[in-house]
């Protein structure tokens, strides 16, 4: 599903004249098969959040390649890795990322009508999603009257309205409870099971890396020995 | 993304920002109307000179003095009058032969001495030609004469200091008063024969009176008779058209053909006909004139006195930008976060762009429709009110007809055009801006 190769990441800092380059990633490499739940793990500042973006196209590698689902993403360019993200990645991220002037039912809608689904088929997906997630009654309630959980769950709903075969989540209970943690966490688990949907999660906690099939763990910008990188 | 979700998109942007949009097109509203209204200025002048010209038919005139044979000008006749007919582009050919004396009309106890002359009726009423009162003769003895025939007719044995005032006008009280429709007057002409004046005098029956010419300061005096009644004339006087023999018994003036015009002139269908009309005439060697040389002038001048009051009408709608290009900077600063959410789901970077230029349209389209209805109003409000401010301001009576200002659908295209380019160009800043939103800076709130 994921194949990283060889990938290198430093970020730019300073004005002209006077930059400075700061390495971030360093020839990193690992594999992800098809239906894995797998847990990045490491401390804070190690990275993650550096290579799940790189994985997204929100930034781009210095250097290395990044396979998703048979496509070299790293040579997409802005307009093709919009489209490959709609078609395939899901998103959930810590702090929900909903659009505050938008319902529940607007926000889930977005994906559908960004890829130009018509509005007489928008109507039932949504719905359908919105009840896989526990929320058909608070679809007309916007971010601000919802929750944390609930609103997760939007998000949540939002990344699976398109049936992507990949959900890419950056610390997604971060901002949750503890109990509130622990059900997005089955719910995770089941939509793996039933859906086959191959999960990439940030965290530095071990309860969510527990539900993982592999965990990859980073530090100082390289994959710890002993991560699962065998595969490559 | 569908252009109808798109729209929904902009709309419920709008919706959100009321004032801010509301007054943004306002703006261009103003900035379009000013153009429209400036411009319609141009537009109504020119349509009202050229309308003042078109009335006494004078632009699609072409004046034939004659045709060029061997170096001399030949005299035109029916044949030539034939041949302008058959031309393409023709409206009508009038033609005059003139009395070549002024005879005395004696009508009760008034007179008058008038210029006569004889025209051909039906080629006159498709040239242009109305009454003002009465009817076209239809019999030989039946003559219509011109509006202003009756300040020429005066009382008879009034002694000339008693009959004009101080301005050498005819006193009031001396002219004739009734109605000159069916009454009967003399012709009195003259020849002298053996150094001796002969008089005849012909009865005419005055069956109608032309329309006041177009100009102030144009008058038509003439008395117009009929072809036989010239025959008349000439048996009597035994010269071509009435010529008076000098008392010395020699001729006078250019030797005269009896069936050649005096006058022709050739209308035109259209101003557009005229040059058509005068190139035909070149290649048949006929020497003519027409005054459309002199319109192009007019036109030229005109238009550029539009494109003129066009461009600085512009500069409001440029100005009006600022506020359109003002408005979207901030409705993509404010949405930036919304915009980096969109862009991280996979909204590609066209359909951001697309959405705000959309947006800025919307607003340059109301703003270019409203404008154009405010433009109309205020032109309305002009024709109406500005010649009466000017009559009661300087007392000064304004010609009929004069318009300030003139909309036409052209000025209407020519505005919204102008509106939308700019409103969508001032649009364009903003809107690529909006694309290049960072996604992890916008979801970090940091734009
Ligand atoms: N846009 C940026 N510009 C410059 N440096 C950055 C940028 N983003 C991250 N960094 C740096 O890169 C390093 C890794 O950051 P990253 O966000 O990937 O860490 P992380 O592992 O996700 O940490 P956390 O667990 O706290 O989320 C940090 O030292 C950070 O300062
Ligand atoms: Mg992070």
């Amino acid at each position: 599903m994921i194949t990283v190769k060889n990938l290198y990441h430093q970020f730019e800092l300073g004005k002209k004249g006077n930059k400075t380059t700061l390495p971030v990633l360093e020839d990193i490499s690992f594999r992800i098969q098809e239906k894995e739940i797998v847990a990045i793990k490491g401390r804070s500042g190690s990275g993650k959040s550096t290579l799940l973006n790189l994985i997204s196209g929100f930034i781009r590698p210095t250097q290395g390649e990044i396979w998703i689902n048979g496509t070299n993403v790293t040579e997409l360019n802005e307009t093709d890795f919009a489209e490959f993200r709609l078609q395939y990645i899901g998103f959930i991220f810590q702090n929900f990322q909903l659009i505050p002037s938008m319902t529940a039912f607007q926000n889930i809608e977005l994906p559908l009508i960004l890829k130009g689904t018509p509005a007489s088929a928008r109507q039932k997906i949504v719905e359908e999603t919105l009840e896989k997630v526990g929320l058909q009654n608070h679809k007309e309630h916007y971010p601000s009257e919802l929750s944390g959980g609930q609103q997760q769950r939007v998000s949540i709903a939002r990344a699976l309205v398109l049936n992507p075969p990949l959900i890419l989540a950056d610390e997604p209970t971060g901002s949750l409870d503890s109990e509130t943690e622990e059900n997005l966490l089955h719910f995770i688990e089941q939509l793996n099971r039933d859906l086959g949907i191959t999960f990439l999660i940030i965290t530095h906690d071990e309860q969510v890396a527990r539900i993982g099939n592999r965990t990859i763990e980073i530090a100082d910008g390289s994959l710890l020995e002993g991560s699962d990188s065998r595969e490559i | 993304m569908k252009f109808k979700d798109q729209y929904q998109f902009v709309s419920q942007n709008i919706k959100k920002n009321k004032i801010r949009v509301f007054m943004t097109v306002l703006a261009t509203a103003i900035g379009c109307a000013f153009l429209i209204v400036l411009a319609s200025v141009g537009f109504g002048l020119h349509d009202s000179i050229l309308k003042e010209t078109m009335e006494d038919r004078a632009v699609t005139e072409v004046q034939v003095h004659g045709r060029e044979t061997d170096g001399n000008y030949q005299p035109l006749t029916d044949e030539d009058i034939d041949f302008f007919e058959s031309l393409e582009g023709v409206k009508a050919v009038t033609r005059n032969k003139q009395l070549y004396q002024t005879p005395t009309y004696k009508l009760e106890d008034y007179q008058a001495q008038s210029n006569t002359l004889v025209s051909h009726f039906p080629s006159e009423v498709k040239a242009g030609l109305e009454l003002s009162e009465g009817r076209l003769p239809e019999k030989e003895n039946e003559v219509i004469v011109g509006y202003n025939f009756r300040s020429n007719l005066l009382l008879s044995d009034v002694n000339q200091e008693e009959l004009y005032n101080d301005q050498d006008e005819p006193k009031d009280k001396y002219l004739y008063q009734d109605s000159l429709i069916g009454k009967v007057m003399d012709m009195e002409v003259i020849q002298i024969n053996d150094n001796q004046e002969e008089t005849k005098s012909i009865s005419l029956k005055i069956v109608g009176v032309t329309e006041k010419p177009g100009r102030e300061w144009e008058e038509d005096r003439s008395v117009y008779i009929s072809n036989s009644v010239l025959k008349e004339v000439e048996e009597f006087t035994g010269t071509a058209r009435g010529m008076v023999d000098s008392p010395g018994g020699e001729q006078q003036g250019p030797e005269l053909e009896i069936g050649a015009y005096d006058q022709v002139t050739i209308y035109a269908t259209s101003i557009e006909t005229v040059k058509q009309v005068s190139e035909q005439l070149e290649t048949e060697n006929y020497a003519s004139y027409s005054v459309i040389s002199e319109m192009e002038q007019i036109n030229i001048l005109f238009t550029i006195m539009k494109a003129g009051l066009i461009l600085i009408g512009t500069i409001a709608v440029l100005i009006a930008s600022i506020g359109i290009y003002n408005t979207m900077t901030m409705a993509v600063t404010e949405r930036a976060p919304d915009i980096g959410i969109m862009k991280a789901i996979g909204a590609k970077p066209k359909i951001i762009k697309r959405i705000f230029v959309l947006e800025s349209s919307l607003i340059g389209l109301a703003g270019a429709v409203i404008g154009t209805i405010v433009a109309y109003v205020i032109s309305f409000a002009v024709n109406i009110g500005l010649p009466l401010i000017i009559e009661s301001a300087f007392n000064e009576e304004l010609p009929p007809g004069l318009k300030f200002s003139m909309i036409p659908w052209t000025l209407v295209l020519i505005a919204v055009g102008i509106c939308l380019v700019v409103t969508i160009l001032s649009g364009l800043r903003p809107a690529k801006r909006a694309t290049q939103i960072d996604v992890l800076k916008a979801m970090r709130r940091e734009v």
